[in-house]
């Protein structure tokens, strides 16, 4: 009996109860970590906004503001480029040819992004491919040295990083428009561009809105590109928080990852309440044939 | 009119060409640098990838990396699974898809900080366990997801036949559906462990005495920068990241076998 019962619901129950104590619950404690105090190098529970005065004071607020420039402009630049990808994948390039090109665009968002950015930071170097090729083509005449270490830099590296995942979101949720409601606009006399602003465009919102919270939380909260290609003492979210943890500084790293998660719940309660997440949920559940 | 839009279709090509170019460009330096290091015309050699096996520190990684690639492997296609049928069965498939695909929005620093927290007050020390756990929480959304795209081609007319063969729930799960499912299952793993190979920061985060691959990679680059050897290591990372992918690709995404009639007999006759 107690078998059949576990089988039947320990099994489902499993990954819920792993989820629930090795993601939600640790979330929760960097929130409530984030209100105690340190003392010498101990960290004691207690309830002091200390941590938050210490990040909203003084430089930290620049890099607060930084972080949300290049992760703006990384996801507006990731969109600008998956979109269209997307588009054409749901739309106009076979199934076959679809899902060949998305796993292309798979393989290298899993080699680890670091290694990646390793390799664009040579790329981008003075004596770099980029920089032999601008003079190989006789764009400039000595090599540019704001490819690397600089923002465009950060740039470069956020969106090659988070990109090539962004195209899936966005394939699934044009991929799931019904075609009927396209081919009623067209019967009705709109043209294309018409269509695609007031029918594609808009059904395909919830996806859109996944790819960019996807995008920005994971550009707002990086840690190790600004490292690698933003030079030294280029500070964004991420590295701030890790270098509050090399200085034993619990409570500072949690009220800064705590402004990161903040962040990440307004977006997808926002996605829940405007663009209509539980729509896009369901096309990812829907059966294919 | 035609013509025109085939024109269209080359150009769409060609530019969705030229992005897959920008995002593989990076695979290609580290391989590179690790055979020919320093002058562009120097002489190929695998001298790095020789020296790489004379570093006990690494060795020992090598070995932590494995055995965690492959515990991460089974636990998050285990899991997947569960959480799979968890969608399909329990009332609120949305919330628990959310609940699952919650990790992705979070950014790895983030997520080690709150792990390293958690691991500390409850007392878990042991380095493998940390590491296991926090990269199968990283590789279980992924895991989820391939399962249930998997499962959502699956006809459940196959369940319902099994159930008027009288097989049970369970039976009629392992005896028939797992094997249509058969290339999610693989795939799952095959993600899990590349994921698992791939992971550097919330490793780093709460990684203890014990090193993997990454974290070898990271903390050499942060203490003295990069060499040849680290461009060997990455170079193999990359063969093997790409190896795992071609791997499944033949072996493990070929179309799912017919259902026969023994099947359904074997389901059948197996009922408690």
């Amino acid at each position: 009996m107690l078998g059949r019962f576990l089988g039947r619901w320990g099994f489902p129950a499993l990954p819920i109860a792993f989820a629930a104590v090795f993601v939600l619950v640790p979330l929760a404690l960097t929130i409530v970590v984030s209100f105690w105090t340190r003392v010498g190098l101990v960290v004691r529970p207690a309830f002091t906004f200390t941590s938050y005065a210490a990040f909203f004071a003084g430089a930290r607020l620049l890099v607060l503001e930084r972080s949300l420039i290049a992760s703006i402009e990384a996801t507006a630049l990731s969109l600008l480029l998956a979109y269209p990808i997307a588009y054409f994948l749901a739309f106009k390039a076979s199934p076959r040819a679809a899902r060949t090109v998305l796993l292309l665009f798979t393989v290298p968002f899993l080699v680890n992004y670091i290694i990646r950015a390793f390799a664009w930071t040579w790329l981008l170097g003075r004596t770099g491919l980029i920089n032999a090729l601008l003079i190989a083509t006789g764009l400039t005449s000595k090599p540019l040295d704001w490819l690397l270490y600089s923002d465009v830099a950060v740039l470069i590296g956020l969106v090659t990083s988070y990109m090539p995942f962004m195209i899936f979101p966005l394939w699934v949720s044009l991929a799931g428009i019904d075609r009927r409601l396209i081919q009623a606009s067209w019967m009705l006399g709109a043209p294309p561009a018409r269509t695609f602003l007031r029918v594609t465009l808009p059904l395909s919102l919830p996806g859109v809105f996944a790819a960019a919270i996807f995008s920005f939380v994971s550009c707002f909260g990086e840690s190790a590109i600004p490292v690698v290609m933003g030079g030294v003492g280029y500070q964004m979210m991420g590295n701030s928080i890790a270098s509050a943890m090399d200085v034993l500084n619990y409570p500072l790293a949690a009220a800064i990852s705590t402004v990161v998660l903040v962040t990440m719940m307004g977006l997808l309660l926002l996605w829940y309440v405007v663009f209509d997440a539980r729509a896009f949920l369901g096309m990812i559940l829907r059966p294919r044939g | 009119m035609s013509r025109n839009r085939s024109a269209i279709r080359f150009v769409s090509w060609c530019c969705l060409s030229v992005v897959l170019l920008v995002i593989y460009l990076p695979l290609v330096p580290p391989i590179l640098f690790s055979l020919a290091p320093g002058e562009p015309d120097a002489a190929l050699t695998l001298r790095w990838y020789l020296a790489l096996w004379r570093d006990p520190v690494l060795v020992s990684a090598i070995a932590t990396s494995l055995e965690v690639g492959i515990i991460v492997a089974i636990a998050a296609t285990i899991l997947g699974l569960g959480a799979a049928l968890a969608i399909r069965e329990l009332r609120v498939p949305r919330l628990i898809l959310a609940l699952m695909l919650l990790p992705l929005f979070v950014p790895g620093v983030s997520m080690g900080l709150a792990t390293a927290l958690f691991f500390r007050l409850v007392g878990i020390e042991a380095s493998l366990v940390k590491i296991a756990i926090v990269q199968t929480a990283w590789a279980l959304p992924f895991a989820t997801l391939i399962v249930v795209t998997a499962m959502s081609t699956f006809d459940p007319v196959y369940l319902e036949a099994a159930y008027v063969s009288g097989a049970g729930r369970w039976r009629a799960f392992v005896d028939i559906e797992l094997p249509l499912i058969r290339s999610g299952v693989s795939g799952a793993a095959t993600f899990s462990l590349i994921l698992s190979f791939n992971e550097t920061i919330r490793t780093a985060i709460v990684q203890g005495p014990l090193n993997t691959v990454q974290t070898y990679i990271w903390s050499t680059y942060r203490q003295v920068g990069l060499s040849p050897a680290l461009y060997a290591l990455m170079s193999l990372l990359i063969l093997l990241t790409l190896g795992l992918v071609a791997a499944f690709v033949v072996g493990g995404a070929r179309p799912p076998r017919e259902v026969s009639v023994g099947d359904f007999a074997a389901a059948s006759s197996q009922k408690p």
